[in-house]
């Protein structure tokens, strides 16, 4: 490991947070924005605190303590069991810097999938409720799958389990996109679309109110993004030096493909490049290429960003029209739809040991298990917490924005608001 | 109609997990797999399902 190049790495992280705030609260409605904002910085803080007080306990880390479970004569990790509180850093200094570098990635990598969420409950969904369902994420949903796959759990050992390749996600398209897409999801079905959004049963278009600031945050994701993607591949692949240079060169070129595809696809459907849209291709693209960042060749992660970008167009559509889920931000389809993608394709394109049919039915069962483990207890957890704190806000400050219902003032107060915006409908 | 989309995802996964314990040819795990998912899939699309007609509401 090269604890400098980590460290600044894992700095770079809070961009990419910085950068889906600008694009969650851009897609929404000027009478939300600051809602937005402050519920991303509220979900960041929470996480932060959360994780390193229970959730870096549960996650622990390669080496560290563990929970197992005996099943069939094997022996399945499948819990962290390190002291709470983070206090091993001081009293066990074991493993030297390694567990420190994996809670401080894990504070940013908990926090910034906590966020996502938050994306497809835009215009809607109460900060009391933001706060506790980013403490239930960075509690138990991230360190519980972050633990399976980052810090040696029965995911990662498959090969002496099972006699497979391990499931692999050098950058976190598992651990924080399909885990914070599964969570949008889960939060669009709770909450119901926006007011307006589905009258006479046909889709009504609700545009973003500032496209610049999300086209803006896009930037600063690629930054992020790449530190998120050495950090990771650097603390649990242990890359090497070129590695980490072509996770930086793919970086850009997954979200470059992922991008252009977005803007010739919706050219394609709609006569003119979609803004909104093609700033969820250039994420998709980054989301997709995670997976596979340091071992994909650079022609492999532009086809998977050109299909992740094409891929999110479609399904944005799909979930619109079609499943009536109103996603504001698109999370769903950029985290969960591009990420799922991603990981497969690192089956189909990374360099493969062994019969390629095995390293795609490794990761074939990590997608099970997001599915078929992963989103269940996010769903079930989410509807307990929606009977103890109400997601949805009511009805008039559904109509009156964000802004003024929750935090009593406007993110533009020098903006003229029409009157018959708070009549309801 | 919720519970069963769940119960289906859990034993989509449930197939998995014994397809791994219980066959060792790469081919009879892949087709066990390939089935789990296809299980999970038809849970989540009878949750999304559920909740598209009650956003439609009655025709």
């Amino acid at each position: 490991m090269t604890p400098d190049l980590c460290l600044v790495c894992i700095l770079l992280i809070p961009l990419a947070a910085t950068g889906l705030a600008l694009i969650h609260q851009g897609l929404g409605r000027s009478r939300s924005a600051a809602h937005a904002m402050l519920a991303t910085l509220c979900s960041l803080a929470i996480a932060a605190i959360v994780f390193v007080l229970i959730g870096s306990s549960w996650m622990g880390f390669s080496g560290g303590l563990a929970h197992t479970l005996h099943l069939a004569g094997k022996s399945i990790d499948w819990l962290g069991a390190e002291p709470l509180f983070a206090t091993s850093l001081t009293s066990n200094l074991t493993h030297g810097l390694y567990p420190a570098f994996v809670l401080a990635f894990g504070i940013f990598a908990a926090g910034l999938a906590s966020l996502i969420p938050i994306s497809a409950g835009t215009d809607r969904w109460r900060l009391a409720a933001i706060c506790a369902t980013s403490a239930l994420f960075a509690a138990i949903i991230f360190p519980l799958f972050a633990h399976w796959i980052w810090s040696n759990g029965w995911l990662t050992q498959l090969t002496p389990l099972f006699g497979l390749p391990a499931f692999a996600d050098l950058g976190g398209a598992a651990v924080l996109n399909v885990l914070g897409g599964f969570a949008a999801l889960s939060v669009a079905w709770i909450l119901g679309p926006r007011q307006g959004k589905y009258a006479d049963r046909i889709a009504t278009a609700i545009p973003g109110h500032n496209i610049v600031q999300v086209l803006f945050g896009c930037i600063l994701a690629l930054i992020g993004w790449i530190g998120l993607d050495c950090a990771a591949a650097i603390l649990f692949y242990r890359v090497t030096y070129t590695q980490i240079l072509l996770t930086v060169i793919n970086a850009v070129l997954s979200a470059s493909a992922g991008c252009l595809a977005a803007v010739i696809t919706t050219q394609l459907r709609y006569r003119k490049p979609d803004s909104s849209l093609s700033a969820n291709g250039w994420i998709a693209g980054l989301v997709a290429g995670s997976a596979g960042c340091g071992l994909l060749s650079p022609l492999a992660t532009i086809f998977i960003g050109l299909v992740a970008g094409a891929l999110v167009s479609l399904l944005v559509e799909t979930l619109e029209l079609r499943l009536f889920i109103d996603d504001p931000g698109g999370a769903i389809s950029v985290h969960l739809g591009a990420g799922l993608w991603g990981i497969l394709a690192f089956g189909l394109f990374a360099p493969a040991p062994g019969p390629r049919s095995a390293l795609i039915l490794a990761q074939l069962i990590g997608i099970a298990t997001l599915l078929g483990v992963m989103f269940p207890l996010i769903h079930v957890l989410h509807r307990l917490l929606n009977k103890l704190i109400p997601f949805r806000v009511d009805a008039d400050g559904d109509w009156q924005g964000m802004d003024i219902r929750e935090l009593g003032a406007g993110a533009y107060p020098e903006f003229v608001v029409h009157a018959d915006e708070f009549v309801p409908r | 109609m919720n519970l069963i989309g769940y119960l289906l995802m859990v034993s989509g996964w449930l197939l998995v997990l014994a397809s791994l314990f219980l066959l060792a040819g790469l081919g009879e795990r892949f087709a066990f797999v390939v089935a789990g998912l296809l299980v999970e899939l038809l849970g989540l699309t009878l949750i999304a399902l559920r909740y598209r007609s009650l956003q439609r509401g009655p025709e």
